[in-house]
């Protein structure tokens, strides 16, 4: 618990992170998971987010090129970092672990 | 795309998001949300700038702002934190006493921001002319034989010009016509507009606003028309800028008018309004009769730039036209008085000759609402602060405890107090911004809340404070003197009977002013009933009055034959005004055994023989006219005229004005032709020649819906080129009492409000009340109480709370309205009834509340409330 527990949506923001790779930056963030995983986000929410993440250091951040739609902002990109790998593995492991000892009786419907 | 892509974010939003956002996020931040919005506003403009208001709101939040140090280096800052923390953590714990708190406190501020808005529109009005606190306007009092003054504005042309010459305090003079309807013709096309003739000085004393033309020379030429943007914009399309000025406009069909200036629409905020303005000279050569003393002929205003000097004007004005006029026989006994120009808007009743307030009373009133709603507002806060300070009372000990001063938990209430008023005043603005379109069309104006200038963010800012302040004071005075070991020992605390007694005192006024209020609506609706139910003395309803002008005026004969032919019409009557808002008059009236040294204005009202029948006027003596008979030197008198004649029978009595010699052939019934502010005048009815006629009155079968329709086709087949212009006499009846109604309809709403505000406080407090003694009613249950015996107990303290507020209540109540009646000449009586309505209502509300809240106290298991110690 404490400093490396994540929240479901902190999770959701990482691996979003990480499946855009080199172009991870606010706008295509929380577009990618309006399409991918059909819920909204808030820049409000997302930024939040993004700013504990990295202070949690499972992210680290850079400044890219200032550009024209963004009023002349530059974007600032994402990266995961190895801790922030290991963080989410640990969760994955979790939910394995307890799907694991889930026995099978208890999802079978049938009779319920 | 690449024209999209100039559209850019809101400022506004932009400019909050920067002030509070914290550095190091700022760049990517406001990067994020502007590609965002470029990309939603390819979609829909209106949408994105709504969705970038949404999500800069949502960006402000915990996280992002930045860090506020106000005191820097001080550690009061991390004491302001906590009580922000403490207070926020409160808030939320008792959501539903939050609610009540902000409910009442939203209500009460969004009053009376929509109040003062209201009045500092009604303050604004004239005061836009840069000279207007050095402009006077000239007044006549006239004497009237039955000892009544009625006081005018049209006062003799010679006056002003003398004025002119002789008084060296007076730097300029103005003459104005009164308003005037006039065709402007350019080419084929005509159109009616109202305006006025006016002396070359008009422009440099009043700051009417020129865009095109010169303010000097302007008015020179009896050549000259000055038009508005509006009229303008109808004669010359959208490019009069360049196209209007030296052009020529035939006005009333006969004389060429060279256009030699536009002027910027006169707005509301002006009681001076016209379209055109031509000089007066024009007129004055036109009409020779205005070169007379005897003759009203213009407006008059007088430019004093030293205003300790008005007074010698004024006392020197006195009697100019009694002076001047000696030995003519039209002569009155009159005197003068001026009045400044920027107080007549709401100071436009004259009693006996003198200033007697108007509109400023409307607005003196709403004023005294609007504190009353702010006041009342906060003593909700009070009570509700303080009665339930018991639940803070372990933190208040401890933080004693701890070594806090009084002063240090007094600047924590009061900090609390100001936030949750910053927190309900911005609310309030939103509420305010969403029902100003309603208020507006209730009120008849275009009020709004203008965010770019300074006095509204000074006023919000004053306000917040305000009520922050004042419904903070009694909490932080009350709550740092707790007992230190009570408090933290809990339980429920016991007050001081001053709190006590304090708070049933702050019920108590709170009360005593919804039931003021109550009354006030209760008495000014019953009034204005009493005033659009009134018998006038003639048939408003289904009397139609079109105006005459254009070709009608030739073909009266004509026009009424075919009015009469349509089956809806039952009379017509040609006339020379609406009889119920009338002002035509003579002062050379003589008749039989009349006192020569008696000067009396009698109205006068030129009709034809159709009149009486048309108007539905009761004749008490005598006859009506009869187109059988010669009735052209017959004259009908009212009965006030024939008391002021002083005859016992005055039929047949001769009388003569106008140099008509003629006799009295009958008396009809009072009628009311103006409003009931003022006592019914002497009249005169006279058909000598009905081409006079500049209304053409039609009365309608009551059954007929399509009646107008009617009359308007048989209107627009004989006057083709004009417009159809009518009234209905019983709606324009009920406009002229428009600021009544007005007034009816705003006193209704607030008195509402106030109740409901109090209702609010009251909730507030019956539950507090009702916990505070939870054991003892389960004492009293458990040996034998019924709920409704329960009730009564509880119930009992704030009945006598709100009957004191009705001992308060009535006298001041009976006296302000009694007063505010007084101004009417005719008046409804002020009854029992209103009272007892007033603190019926007041009783009811507040006892439901009382009981809605303690019924729940009232029926729970005395176990409950037992068990624990």
């Amino acid at each position: 618990m404490g400093k490396q527990s994540i929240g479901e949506f902190e999770e959701v923001i990482l691996l979003t992170v990480a499946i855009l790779y080199e172009n991870a930056y606010g706008i295509s963030i929380k577009q990618d998971i309006e399409e991918r995983l059909q819920r909204k986000v808030s820049v409000g929410a997302m930024r939040t987010a993004l700013s504990r993440l990295e202070k949690k250091g499972f992210l680290e951040s850079e400044f890219g090129e200032a550009t024209s739609i963004r009023g002349g902002k530059r974007k600032r990109f994402y990266k995961v970092t190895p801790y922030g790998k290991k963080a989410l593995e640990r969760v994955m492991e979790t939910r394995k672990r307890l799907w694991e000892a889930i026995p099978n009786v208890a999802f079978d419907f049938k009779f319920g | 795309m690449s024209q999209q892509t100039h559209i850019q974010p809101p400022k506004l939003p932009l400019r909050f998001l920067r002030w509070f956002c914290s550095p190091e996020l700022i760049e990517d931040v406001e990067g994020d949300i502007n590609e965002l919005f470029g990309q939603r506003v390819q979609a829909n403009e209106k949408k994105a700038k709504r969705l970038f208001y949404w999500d800069v709101l949502l960006l402000f939040r915990p996280g992002i702002i930045r860090s506020f140090n106000i005191y820097k280096g001080q550690n009061n800052n991390a004491m302001f934190k906590n009580y922000f923390k403490i207070a926020m953590r409160n808030a939320l714990r008792y959501k539903g006493y939050t609610a009540l708190n902000l409910l009442g406190l939203i209500v009460g501020i969004v009053s009376s921001i929509l109040l003062l808005l209201w009045v500092a529109d009604e303050r604004s009005v004239d005061k836009f002319h840069a000279q207007g606190d050095q402009i006077y306007q000239v007044l006549r009092n006239m004497k009237q034989s039955n000892g009544q003054v009625s006081t005018g504005t049209i006062i003799p042309k010679p006056l002003g010009d003398l004025v002119a010459e002789e008084y060296s305090e007076v730097s300029e003079v103005t003459q104005l016509s009164s308003l005037m309807s006039m065709n402007l013709e350019r080419g084929d096309e005509g159109i009616q507009e109202n305006g006025r003739f006016a002396s070359p000085e008009f422009l440099s004393m009043f700051s009417f606003k020129l865009i095109d033309g010169n303010k000097a020379t302007a008015l020179d030429q009896l050549n000259n028309i000055l038009i508005s943007r509006a009229v303008a914009e109808r004669l010359f399309g959208s490019d009069w800028e360049s196209e209007a000025l030296g052009q020529i406009i035939k006005i009333d069909g006969e004389y060429d008018q060279i256009v030699t200036g536009v002027f910027e629409n006169v707005g509301d905020n002006s009681t001076l309004d016209f379209d055109w303005l031509v000089p007066i000279q024009a007129y004055v050569m036109a009409n020779a009769w205005v070169e007379d003393w005897g003759n009203g002929a213009f407006e008059t205003y007088l430019l004093i730039p030293d205003e300790a000097k008005a007074q010698a004007v004024s006392d020197r004005i006195l009697m100019e036209i009694k002076e001047h006029t000696e030995g003519n026989p039209n002569a009155g006994d009159e005197e003068l008085m001026l009045q400044k120009f920027t107080n007549r808007y709401l100071y436009s009743n004259y009693e006996n000759g003198v200033i007697a307030g108007g509109r400023i009373d409307y607005v003196r009133i709403m004023t005294v609402v609007a504190v009353f709603m702010l006041i009342v507002a906060c003593i909700n806060f009070m009570n509700l602060t303080t009665a339930r300070s018991s639940r803070r009372s372990k933190e208040i000990g401890l933080r004693k405890v701890m070594g806090a001063p009084k002063k240090s938990i007094r600047v924590q209430f009061f900090f609390e107090a100001i936030m949750l008023s910053a927190l309900a005043m911005a609310l309030s603005i939103a509420v305010v911004i969403v029902l100003l379109p309603f208020f507006n069309s209730l009120v008849d104006k275009t009020l709004v809340l203008d965010f770019s200038s300074t006095t509204t963010w000074w006023f919000i800012l004053g306000l917040t404070f305000t009520v922050g302040i004042l419904s903070g004071s009694y909490p932080a005075i009350l709550l740092p003197t707790f007992n230190v070991i009570q408090s933290i020992k809990g339980g429920v605390m016991k007050q001081s009977s001053f709190a006590v007694h304090f708070r049933k005192g702050l019920v108590v006024f709170q009360f005593a002013i919804s039931t003021l209020l109550l009354i006030g609506t209760a008495v000014v609706y019953k009034q204005i009933d009493y005033v659009l139910n009134k018998d006038l003395g003639m048939d408003k309803d289904n009397l139609l009055a079109v105006e005459i002008k254009g070709d009608l005026g030739g073909r009266l004969e004509t026009y009424k034959s075919e009015l009469l032919r349509l089956p809806q019409v039952t009379s017509v009557s040609g006339s020379s005004g609406n009889p119920l808002d009338y002002g035509r008059s003579t002062s050379s009236a003589n008749w039989e055994g009349k006192n020569p040294a008696d000067g009396y204005e009698i109205n006068v009202l030129l009709t034809d023989e159709n009149f009486i029948e048309t108007s539905g006027m009761e004749i008490l003596e005598g006859r009506a006219f009869n187109s059988q008979l010669k009735d052209s030197t017959n004259f009908l008198i009212n009965e006030v005229a024939a008391n002021l004649m002083g005859f016992d029978d005055p039929i047949g009595k001769k009388l003569s004005f106008w140099g008509i010699d003629g006799q009295i052939v009958g008396v009809v019934k009072n009628f009311h032709m103006q409003n009931l502010y003022q006592p019914i005048a002497p009249l005169i009815i006279t058909c000598i020649d009905p081409s006079l006629s500049t209304v053409m009155l039609i009365r309608t079968d009551k059954n007929a819906t399509d009646a107008l329709a009617a009359v308007e086709s048989v209107t627009k087949e004989l006057n083709p080129g004009e417009d159809f212009e009518y009234l209905y006499i019983d709606q324009a009846y009920e406009e002229s009492y428009a600021s009544e109604r007005t007034m009816r309809t705003l006193a209704n709403i607030f008195a509402l409000v106030s109740i409901i505000i109090s209702s609010l406080g009251l909730l507030g407090l019956a539950s507090y009340s009702a916990e505070q003694r939870s054991k003892e009613i389960g004492v009293r249950k458990v040996h034998g109480a019924s709920v409704w015996q329960v009730l009564v107990l509880l119930s009992k303290d704030y009945s006598k709370l709100i009957l004191m507020a009705f001992v308060l209540a009535i006298p001041v109540g009976y006296y302000f309205t009694n007063d505010w009646l007084a101004k009417f000449q005719f008046r409804t009586q002020l009854g029992y009834g209103v009272f007892i309505l007033a603190c019926a209502i007041v009783f009811g509300v507040g006892i439901f509340t009382v009981i809605s809240k303690s019924y729940h106290a009232a029926s729970i298991n005395p176990v409950k409330s037992l068990k624990e110690e």
